[in-house]
């Protein structure tokens, strides 16, 4: 009973709040909706046992990239995009596409309605810590490199021209 | 709760986020919505590895390297939007026609 009450509610702050990331008209309003709703998701994740990547989403993404974005949108705002249309005139057409890929994406959903939980979940932790060092160990380092590269990246191309 | 639940709702998050990806007029509006079909896919990894493979972790391991790259893409995104910019002096996606001759 208790799961389906943490389950229903956090999909609902999930749902709603990335519904009002896509039709907010403040942008400052809609990178805070995204923090919300990337924090419902790191709830689901505690739903779903999966400890670890708990973490990794309130560190990663809740306190990491919902901040940042939060920074660039008051670095890029002006006052006066708040009077301007943020949704743009092909809105019927993604509404279009959303409900045709929602029936082909719901229907592949509806054949795992019998699949319940095998076994009670356990931490992960220490299991994803082994195949990191261990079986992983390549696309571990590569990922690292990607992070260096993505450091050297951002402050080469933030760099003003007159610098350069 | 069957898989069956998360599977809609991580299928409705990632379609939220398509018709943001099409709609907004806002780069960082954009990228926000990416960002929620990331989640969305993650949340499928996270669900299939505790409802079909709980014996193993490849599903979480696997949700951490593309946590790592939507950082590093989001990083490198700002940066680029900052010095784009700053040459064109607007946020909005239709306004970038620089390559039109």
């Amino acid at each position: 009973m208790i799961e389906h009450i943490v389950f229903y509610s956090l999909s609902t702050v999930v749902l709603v709040a990335a519904v009002c990331v896509v039709t907010m008209r403040n942008t400052v309003h809609s990178s805070l909706f995204l923090g919300l709703s990337l924090a419902g998701v790191a709830g689901l994740f505690a739903a779903l046992g999966a400890d670890f990547l708990f973490a990794a989403q309130v560190m990663v993404y809740v306190s990491g990239i919902a901040v940042l974005i939060m920074f660039s949108v008051m670095l890029l705002g002006r006052a006066s995009d708040l009077h301007l249309r943020q949704v743009n005139e092909q809105w019927m057409a993604a509404v279009l596409i959303c409900t045709v890929s929602s029936a082909g994406l719901l229907k592949i959903a509806r054949a795992y309605c019998g699949t319940l939980a095998p076994s009670a979940p356990t931490p992960d932790t220490r299991a994803i810590g082994r195949l990191f060092m261990g079986e992983w160990l390549l696309p571990f380092e590569l990922a690292s490199l990607v992070l260096t590269a993505a450091l050297l990246g951002a402050v080469f191309f933030s760099r003003s021209e007159a610098s350069r | 709760m069957t898989l069956a639940h998360y599977l809609t709702v991580a299928s409705l998050l990632f379609l939220i986020g398509v018709f943001g990806a099409l709609t907004r007029r806002n780069i960082i509006g954009i990228l926000m919505s990416i960002e929620l079909m990331f989640n969305a896919a993650n949340i499928n990894l996270a669900a299939f590895e505790r409802f079909l493979h709980p014996e193993g972790v490849a599903g979480a391991t696997l949700a951490l390297f593309i946590m790592t790259v939507a950082a590093a893409e989001v990083v490198v995104g700002l940066a680029l939007l900052l010095a784009i910019y700053r040459n064109t002096d607007t946020a909005y996606v239709e306004d970038y026609n620089l390559l039109k001759g």
